[in-house]
Order: structure tokens, then sequence, then C-alpha cells
């Protein structure tokens, strides 16, 4: 995976403005969400409830009208996921105790489907909420204002340093510079006369942006106003409900029902 | 009273072997429309950044002379507090906008003030609908082309509605026409609010026409402030490499011809105005 592909993948994250029910749920609420399906996706480990909860996701994704974006992370994924479905079966198989083969890459597949699963809710989160609200949630939970203005900065740079680099590694190319080309060690250092000026030029960037800050009266008041208020309304915290009952079921499930795993149920 | 006045000024940037700029004498009166030229690297824009306190503030470095802008030492003041009388553009739209939205990045300024939420969307809506782009109030920045990058800048210091609005090459990363026409908002701003302009500009072709005073600098030292349309007669303007408007060169031609122009034209359409104007009186 190149640095570019990087950037592309982070570029997937990148919110595009469209209107959806789910775009207009507070951003605390669906952060809630989020967190009780990495909940559920680390309580269970067998593929049948892993498989639920990521089907369970997509009537969601429609809903919030970004099913373009999120199939493209999910297909950004799949580097890693055969990454971890590989590391999964060749540790099992040396030091687990696993019956068969079949039941090794049956948790496997289960650790690889939990993996998707985390990265579907995550993309759900990025994808229908704006930076600038996020970052404002965050303000209001607390967290230093810094901190969110450099969140929201870095992701509205994203675009604009994927263009560069795209832009600088043509220059390079049309100076005859090979990128694929060599063995490991000669490959990265292919990298190093694109990487100084795009660094240099971030650096010359973020000095930029500081004096445009400053101007603009940056620190002047501690209590900073925003523009945009959050307001927790009964939609959200339905979601809310919803996202503790989700909980609630699995634990149940998770307690008194024994789920079969695949294997089982074909030997059956 | 001078809303802008240095006298003896001389600033050296830390470890620079000489000063950027050397004893700049310069008062600027309110409501005045300053057109500043010269050769890349004669100072222009280290001049205009001792007008809101970049430097000494931002920069260091030893600021000799005395300046006062707006009544107020920049020195004595931080940054954000000569912020609210002196807006800068800068050249790199991109560069100087950070939201996510234009709404939001107009807004920056005037949420950093601690302004109640009400005052900052009339200032802001005010300030979008001013410059012409209320309607893309939704868009992200980084999706508009230069021109309209630029006028989301201009439009971000204007909500903190300062006296002086300091422009530093703003069109030099837009095509003519954009180019053209954010010096029109920026010649509303002057001529509608009353709004000192200081304008770093190398398109003299479309900005002399707008200024009341053209200052022309060359290694670090002002030599030679007048109105334009005698600025642009003067010897000094063509030794230095400022490439004076087209009209200008058009008028000087006429009088070697023997042709005398009732003024020296600053746009096109003066140009033709005059030569009518002469071309009637031939006939009359
Ligand atoms: N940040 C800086 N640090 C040190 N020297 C600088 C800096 N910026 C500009 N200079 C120097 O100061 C002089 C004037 O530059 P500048 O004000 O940028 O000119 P202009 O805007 O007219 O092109 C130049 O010699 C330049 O090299
Ligand atoms: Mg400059």
């Amino acid at each position: 995976m190149s640095m570019l592909d990087g950037l592309r993948l982070l570029d997937g994250l990148r919110f595009r403005n469209i209107s959806s029910p789910i775009h207009k749920i507070d951003p605390r609420a669906k952060f809630v969400y989020v967190c009780a399906l990495f909940f559920v996706a680390i309580l269970f480990n067998q593929i049948i409830p892993l498989l639920i909860l990521f089907l369970s996701q997509v009537p969601l994704v429609i809903i919030a009208r970004v099913k373009k974006e999120w199939l493209r992370l999910i297909r950004g994924s799949i580097f890693f996921a055969a990454l971890i479905f590989a590391m999964n079966v060749i540790s099992l198989y040396f030091y687990g105790g696993y019956p068969s083969l079949a039941s090794i890459i049956e948790h496997s597949l289960a650790m690889t489907l939990r993996f998707i699963v985390l990265v579907e809710s995550f993309s759900i989160f990025f994808l229908t909420t704006s930076p600038d609200i996020f970052g404002l949630s965050l303000e209001q939970m607390g967290i230093p204002y810094e901190f969110c203005f450099a969140f929201t900065t870095a992701i509205r740079f994203v675009p604009v340093l994927a263009e560069e680099t795209q832009t600088i590694m043509d220059a390079q190319r049309a100076r005859g510079l090979e990128l694929e080309s060599g063995g490991f060690i000669k490959r990265i250092r292919n990298y190093i006369p694109i990487l100084i000026p795009l660094i240099v030029n971030a650096i010359r960037r973020s000095l930029e942006l500081a004096e445009a800050m400053e101007s603009r009266a940056w620190g002047a008041s501690k209590k900073r106003t925003n523009l945009y208020a959050l307001k927790m309304g009964g939609k959200d915290y339905c979601f809310i409900i919803i996202s503790i009952i989700i909980i609630l079921i699995s634990i149940y499930v998770w307690l008194f029902i024994k789920i079969p795993s695949i294997t089982q149920i074909m030997q059956l | 009273m001078a809303i802008i006045r240095a006298s003896n000024l001389t600033y050296t940037y830390p470890f620079a072997e000489k000063p950027a700029f050397k004893n700049v004498n310069l008062e600027i009166e309110r409501g005045e429309f300053v057109l500043l030229t010269g050769p890349s690297g004669c100072g222009k824009t280290t001049l205009c950044r001792c007008f809101n306190g970049l430097i000494p503030h931002f920069y260091g470095g030893t600021l000799e002379g005395e300046i006062i802008v707006a009544g107020l030492k920049p020195s004595e003041h931080a940054i954000y507090e000569m912020a609210q009388h002196v807006g800068f553009v800068f050249q790199n739209p991109e560069n100087q906008l950070f939201a996510l939205t234009v709404e939001k990045d107009v807004a920056f300024g005037l949420e950093n003030l601690g302004l109640p939420r009400d005052e900052i969307r009339r200032r802001v809506d005010w300030a979008l609908k001013v410059t012409g782009i209320y309607d893309l109030k939704d868009r992200a920045p980084f999706e508009l082309s230069g021109g309209q990058q630029q006028r989301v800048a201009i439009a971000s210091v204007l909500a903190m509605q300062p006296e002086i609005i300091v422009l530093d090459e703003p069109t030099s990363f837009l095509d003519p026409l954009s180019a053209k026409s954010i010096l029109e908002v920026i010649h509303r701003l002057n001529r509608e609010l009353n709004i000192t302009v200081i304008l770093v500009e190398h398109r003299l072709d479309l900005a002399a026409r707008y200024a009341s005073r053209v200052i022309v600098m060359d290694e670090g030292q002002i030599i030679l402030d007048e109105e334009p349309r005698k600025a642009f007669l003067e010897e000094k303007t063509k030794m230095v490499g400022v490439g004076i408007p087209k009209v200008v060169r058009l008028y000087l031609l006429l009088r070697e011809d023997g042709i005398n122009l009732s003024r020296v034209p600053l746009s096109p359409d003066e140009a033709a105005e005059s030569i009518v104007e002469v071309l009637e009186s031939d006939r009359g």
C-alpha cells in the first residue's frame, strides 16, 4: 500500500455534505451507538452474531445515503482484513488447540468479520458527521478548543495534502523518478524526493496558517463562542436508548443462549 | 489624525544581516486607498506585517522607530487586539481558511473574540452579503475557486469590522477575471464603508483606477509616494521595473506624437473618454 493509497483511504473518510436523518442525529448520540456496536463486536467471537451485526448496519448506510463512500471504505480495508485473516490462521494453526482446520478458518473468519464490523461502524459515524460538528461536540464535552481545532483543521487539509502529494509525485516522475523499482530498501528510498518537498511545504503551510490565525484574533478570549450550538433532542435520546437496548440484548444472548458455530451446524 | 503613522521605521528579521526596510516615513489618512507596489523582495510584505503587529510579535526581530496604527502602538498590543482594527488578507487563499464551511470560516475571528452567538450570526451574514458570497455559505472552502476563496478571506476579515484592511497580493493566484472582481469588491469596501485599504499589487492595469495614492518601494525604501495620475509619469517608477498601466503608456505615446489628453487615464474607459474628447475638439 503506497502513501497515496493511504491518503485516498483517508479521503474516503472525508465528510460529504449530504443531508439524511442519520446526518441530523447528534454526534454524541451517534458516538454512543458506535460504542455499543464496538462493545457487541468485541463481546462475540462467533461468526453468526458478527454477521448479524454486520448486516444490520446496511439499512442504516442506505438511509444515510453514503453507500458508495461506505463501500469504498470497506474495499479499502480489505488489505488489512486479509492480513488479519492470515495472521489468525497461522497463529491458531501453530498455537491454538483447535480440533480441525475448518474450525480454525471459521474462527479466523470471525476475527476478520469483527474487524470489518469495527471499520463499518466507525465509517458510518464519520461519513455522517461533519467534522465541524464533531469538533463542536468534542468542545461541548469539555475537550480544550485547541485540540478540537487541530482535529478539524487536520481533516480540512486532507484533500489539499492528497492533491499536493499527487502533484509532487507527477513532477518527480516527470523528472525521471521511478517509484516502483528496486528492492525493498530502494523502494523506500525512492520516496525521499517526494517526502522532502511534502514536508517543507507542510511546514511553510503551517506557518502561513498560524499567521492567518493570529491575524484573526486567535486566542483573544478565554471564553470562545461557537457559531453553532448542539442540542440533544428527542430523536437523539431515542438513538441512545436503542444503543443501550442493543447492549442489553447482546449481554442476554451472550449469557443465556448457546450460539452454534458454522462447523457444528454443518455437521448436523 | 492619520490612521497609520510610521516615522523612521526600520526593521530587521531575526538572523538577517541587513534590515528588510529602513527609515520608512509614512502617513495614511482614514479612507485612503493606497496601492503599494515595487519589485519582489523590496519589503512590501514586511511593512504590512508591521500594521497588525505580526511584526514584532509573530516574527521577532528588531523594530526601531515609531509606528501608530488606529491610535495603537502594535508592539504594545497583542495581535488579537490589533486584528480588531486591521484586517489582513494574504496571498494564498488556501492557507488562510480553516473551517469546513464558508460561514464557519467567516465566523472564526468573531468566535475568537467571544461575541454573543446572534451577534456573530448577524455580522457573518452581513459580511457574506457585502462580498457577494452569501449563496456559498454552506460550501466547503476547499471546493471553491481561488477567486471565491479570496472573497471568503475578505469576508472573514470584514466581519471583524476593521477600520483598515491590508491585502498582500490578493490576486496573484487568480486569473485576470477573478482578479478584477476581487478588486471591485475591495473598491466597494473602500468607497461604501470608508474602510482604509492598503493593497499590495502588481496588476497595476487592474488596480490603478481604484487607488487614491500609489507608493513604490525599492530595496527597503519608499522611493515614490504620489497620487496615481502623477505617480506613473515619474521616471523612478519605470526605473524599478514597475510595469506602469498600459493606458498610461498609451498616454505617453500619444504625448510624444503631440497629442495631449486632458488627464492621465487609469482605465481603458477613461482613456477612451479622453481620446474621444480630443477627437471631438479636433473636429470642432
Ligand atoms: N520571514 C522572513 N525571515 C527572514 N527574512 C525575510 C522573511 N520574509 C522576508 N524576508 C526578507 O525580507 C526582505 C523583504 O521581503 P518581503 O517583505 O517579503 O518583500 P516583498 O513582499 O516586497 O516581495 C527580503 O530580502 C526577504 O528575503
Ligand atoms: Mg510579498
